[in-house]
């Protein structure tokens, strides 16, 4: 019953493999944002006093991680709807006998695996840069949790604008835009409790803080552990949200493809 | 020449018209781009209310006359960083056989370009002047005009120099992500804030702090941290822009010669 989801997850993994030079790439530019925040950081701290809280090496523990996780999140394994939607390769995909859906979720964590791969040696040259706190073994493991709920999330956010394109075709542009204000309202540029007055509370309340701001806040410490099941228990909220609005979209989406001539 | 390249401008404006809702998506792009930025540094720096010495205030002037140059750079010369692929994809020999110059050539293949940047670019280096409160003389305005200039003459030079690269080397995807980077996100804050090396590198390697940190010092009136050069350096921005592209256009053409030479 799962083999051919497995199936398509190794097919992902290998397509993806084959760029390497990008993945090279991609560890490089990681490396050089690793030293650029640690620099600001660190300048910011010398200068100012600092925030209740939160050290200068929890600061950069902080974006060291946010930098790994994006290894991981910034792979946008729903892209292949927008590809499939192009190339009409979407109708012959819900002719055959499988869930699409899962299909194309297996086909993300097929991608998703290789990008998983450069965390290590991205991790080993960052250490040559800063240094990063190691929590105790149970807050690692609730950040795992967490992480894996995050990853959730982003994947059915993506989901949903790619899903955009069974209506308008072309979602690039406004993909990235999302992109920028997702980023920066989920805590992966700097931690939303920054953000000030009212703004700062609302963003806790957008999705988008159950993707970075969570897991990050729970590997520093700021979530202490009485309250560990109900930052996991809002992430989860969010998680069956985001993927009962995508099954409610692909439900609508799915009865109106047009392709297109070609 | 420059009949060819009034049409080519031309094809763009009628473009623009034509595609409508993609040029509005983009410009929101740009917009977006350009706000997140902007708004992650004074959410930081309502917290951090100094950086090295510089405010808020001066912090967004920093930001806007990068931005400002970049775009500048972006409507004029973007199709710059597409030589790699025109080579790759084999479009590249094309330019040969027609009566221009390659390069000219290379800058007028029609893309959809509209200098939508550039003008919010302007907007926005005016609200950041104002806002830091920098004394404006027709003078001031001008030497801007030449910073701007400058500017976009050294983002063109480096990005020529990476793309005559790619005629002896097939990839040069790793080092232009490195180079944009550099660029794009290193130039966000004052140089001082890096180790020595990086110093070194930005100042007289990829020379991107001429593009704001010292031509912004100078119209602040900061004293510079990073070397303890006098502000006055600032005004030499457009020399190193001419500087610039005028060695990578001499690299440019020696790579002509190259590529021509193994081409068939």
């Amino acid at each position: 019953m799962f083999a051919p989801y497995i199936e398509y997850a190794r097919k992902a993994f290998a397509r993806e493999a084959t760029y390497r030079i990008e993945l090279i790439a991609e560890i490089g530019s990681l490396v050089l944002r690793v030293y650029l925040l640690r620099s600001l950081w660190t300048a910011l701290y010398a200068h100012n006093a600092a925030p209740t809280g939160l050290p200068l090496h929890s600061m950069i523990t902080y974006t060291t991680v946010a930098l790994l996780m994006s290894l991981v999140l910034e792979v946008d394994g729903t892209r292949i709807i927008r590809e499939k939607l192009r190339e009409g390769g979407i109708a012959v995909d819900l002719m055959k006998p499988i869930v699409v859906p899962f299909a194309y979720f297996s086909d993300g964590i097929g991608q998703t695996l290789v990008h998983a791969l450069a965390i290590l040696p991205s991790l080993l040259f960052a250490l040559l840069l800063v240094r990063i706190d190691v929590p105790s073994l149970p807050v690692l493991a609730i950040f795992f949790c967490s992480f894996a709920l995050g990853y959730g999330v982003n994947f059915f956010v993506n989901f949903l604008m790619n899903g955009v394109a069974f209506w308008t075709l072309e979602t690039f542009g406004l993909q990235l835009i999302v992109r920028w204000i997702s980023d920066l309202l989920s805590g992966q540029i700097l931690p939303l409790s920054f953000f000030p007055g009212w703004f700062g509370r609302a963003v806790f309340a957008l999705p988008f803080a159950a993707i970075y701001s969570t897991p990050l806040l729970l590997y520093v410490g700021i979530i202490q552990p009485a309250q560990w099941a109900a930052a996991l228990a809002v992430q989860a909220a969010w998680l069956a949200v985001t993927a009962g609005a995508s099954y409610l979209l692909w439900r609508a989406a799915s009865q109106r493809v047009v392709v297109q001539g070609g | 020449m420059l009949a060819a390249y009034v049409q080519y401008w031309k094809i763009n404006l009628l473009t623009m018209l034509e595609y409508r809702a993609d040029f509005f998506m983009w410009f929101a792009f740009t917009i977006v781009y350009h706000g997140t930025a902007l708004a992650a540094l004074a959410v930081t720096m309502l917290r951090f209310p100094s950086m090295n010495g510089w405010s808020l205030r001066e912090m967004f002037f920093l930001y806007a006359l990068w931005m400002t140059a970049h775009e500048l750079h972006n409507a004029l010369f973007f199709n710059v960083t597409y030589v790699p692929e025109y080579i790759r994809e084999g479009r590249f020999d094309r330019f040969f056989v027609r009566p221009f110059d390659t390069l000219f050539q290379v800058l007028t293949v029609p893309s959809r370009t509209f200098p939508d940047g550039f003008i919010l670019g302007l907007v926005t280096l005016a609200i950041a002047t104002h806002v830091a409160g920098i004394h404006v003389t027709p003078l001031t305005v001008l030497t801007i005009a030449a910073v701007l200039c400058g500017g976009a003459g050294i983002d063109l030079g480096i990005s020529l120099f990476v793309a005559a690269l790619s005629f002896w080397l097939i990839r040069v995807d790793t080092l232009r992500w490195i180079v944009m980077s550099l660029e794009q996100d290193f130039t966000r804050y004052p140089i001082s804030i890096y180790t020595r090396g990086v110093r070194i590198v930005l100042a007289y390697v990829l020379p991107f702090a001429f593009m704001n940190y010292f031509p912004a010092s100078y119209f602040l009136g900061k004293h510079d941290a990073a070397f303890g050069l006098s502000p006055e350096v600032g005004l030499l921005t457009p020399l190193i822009g001419l500087l610039w592209t005028a060695f990578s256009y001499a690299f440019w053409n020696i790579g002509l010669r190259h590529y021509q030479g193994t081409g068939s």
